[in-house]
């Protein structure tokens, strides 16, 4: 069964996503929210993590966190930006959704 | 498709709001939400003495208004709400004539076992929290 | 056919409620009877280490509840090895039957899940 993982903490001095990472298993998908987006910020070493996932593993982002952080620009090309209907279809495309409290 | 949503943070947590705009988009896809359930410090959305500032967005009065106007089932666990602080008047006059918060009618202070019930229900189980 | 659920708790019992309350949905879901699994990664492991006394900081024992979890039905525990050594922790010093797991291991625990949420 495949997984959607949802992340909302900063992977800046806190390790969920990193363990999450290590769990995620082909056709899995990661939904980055609140400051979880953080990841994404170009040079640093979360994006260059994020960066490194096989194709296989679907990478998405919620849109609002991305605009209001200002984290427009030199995103992943294999990012999918979601509003709140495609959040909902995406968990929809998983098997479950697996939330990063 | 059924879905069954949790929240596990405060009204001021933005885990909040995105899950209220998550639940809202849920039923204008045209599914179905089976429970709204409330846990650990997302008990205090069930409490009537919350005030917010008049520059800030009113989460928990959205809330209300949300569950009010879809008839949700919204469940708060019990245990959880007696930890914080957040009794309605049947818990508040049980536990010695504390002061009661919870006065909306929508408010069900339940158990975890409603927590189970509506995962088995629904197709989703989607947890909001954190940040 | 229930749905299984798998908690993943990642909460050290030293640091707050979140331990307790994650173990609250794993007894209450024992209680009817559902199919559920629990593993213990990152500071979750410390929930399981033999030796500690919540009675110096005036708490109560979440081993005691943790040791109820086959009484509700609940056994099939798991933990991280990782998360284990990271620690310099060894599971054969756990005071639970808690099933080491690497990280193949972990990803088809998950995977097997109808459902799961990491507290």
């Amino acid at each position: 069964m495949s997984t959607l993982h949802l992340l909302s903490h900063s992977p800046f001095g806190d390790d969920r996503l990193n363990s999450c990472l290590r769990l995620l298993s082909p056709g899995d998908g990661l939904l980055l929210c609140g400051e979880a987006v953080q990841a994404l910020r170009p040079g640093s070493q979360p994006r260059r993590q994020l960066d490194a996932l096989p194709d296989d593993i679907a990478l998405h982002a919620l849109d609002e966190d991305l605009l209001a952080r200002g984290l427009t620009e030199q995103l992943p090309a294999r990012l999918q930006r979601l509003d709140y209907p495609a959040f909902v279809a995406c968990s929809l495309a998983f098997d479950k959704v697996n939330s990063w409290l | 498709m059924k879905f069954a949503i949790a929240l596990f943070a405060p009204p001021q947590a933005p885990s909040s709001r995105r899950a209220l705009r998550f639940a809202e988009a849920v039923l204008a896809g045209g599914h179905e939400i089976v429970r709204l359930f409330f846990y650990q410090d997302a008990v205090q959305h069930a409490s009537a003495a919350l005030v917010c500032a008049q520059d800030e967005t009113d989460i928990a009065a959205q809330w209300i208004r949300f569950i009010q106007d879809n008839q949700l089932d919204s469940v708060v666990c019990i245990a959880a709400a007696l930890r914080r602080g957040v009794l309605d008047a049947g818990e508040a006059q049980r536990h010695g004539g504390r002061p009661a918060v919870v006065e909306q009618p929508q408010w069900a202070l339940s158990g975890l076992g409603q927590l189970h019930e509506a995962a088995q229900l629904a197709d989703r189980l989607i947890c909001f929290g954190g940040p | 056919m229930a749905k299984s659920l798998l908690l993943i708790c990642r909460q050290s019992p030293w640091a707050g409620p979140p331990a307790r309350e994650a173990l609250d949905i794993a007894l209450a879901g024992g209680a009817f009877e559902l199919p559920l699994a629990l593993l213990f990664l990152d500071d979750g492991v410390f929930q399981l280490v033999a030796d500690q006394n919540p009675s110096a900081l005036e708490q109560k024992d979440l081993q005691a509840n943790l040791r109820a979890l086959p009484l509700f039905g609940v056994d099939q525990l798991y933990v991280c090895q990782r998360s284990l050594a990271e620690r310099g922790l060894n599971a054969d010093s756990l005071v639970l039957p808690a099933h080491p797991l690497d990280e193949a291991g972990l990803r088809a625990l998950i995977a097997e899940h109808d459902q799961s949420v990491t507290l």
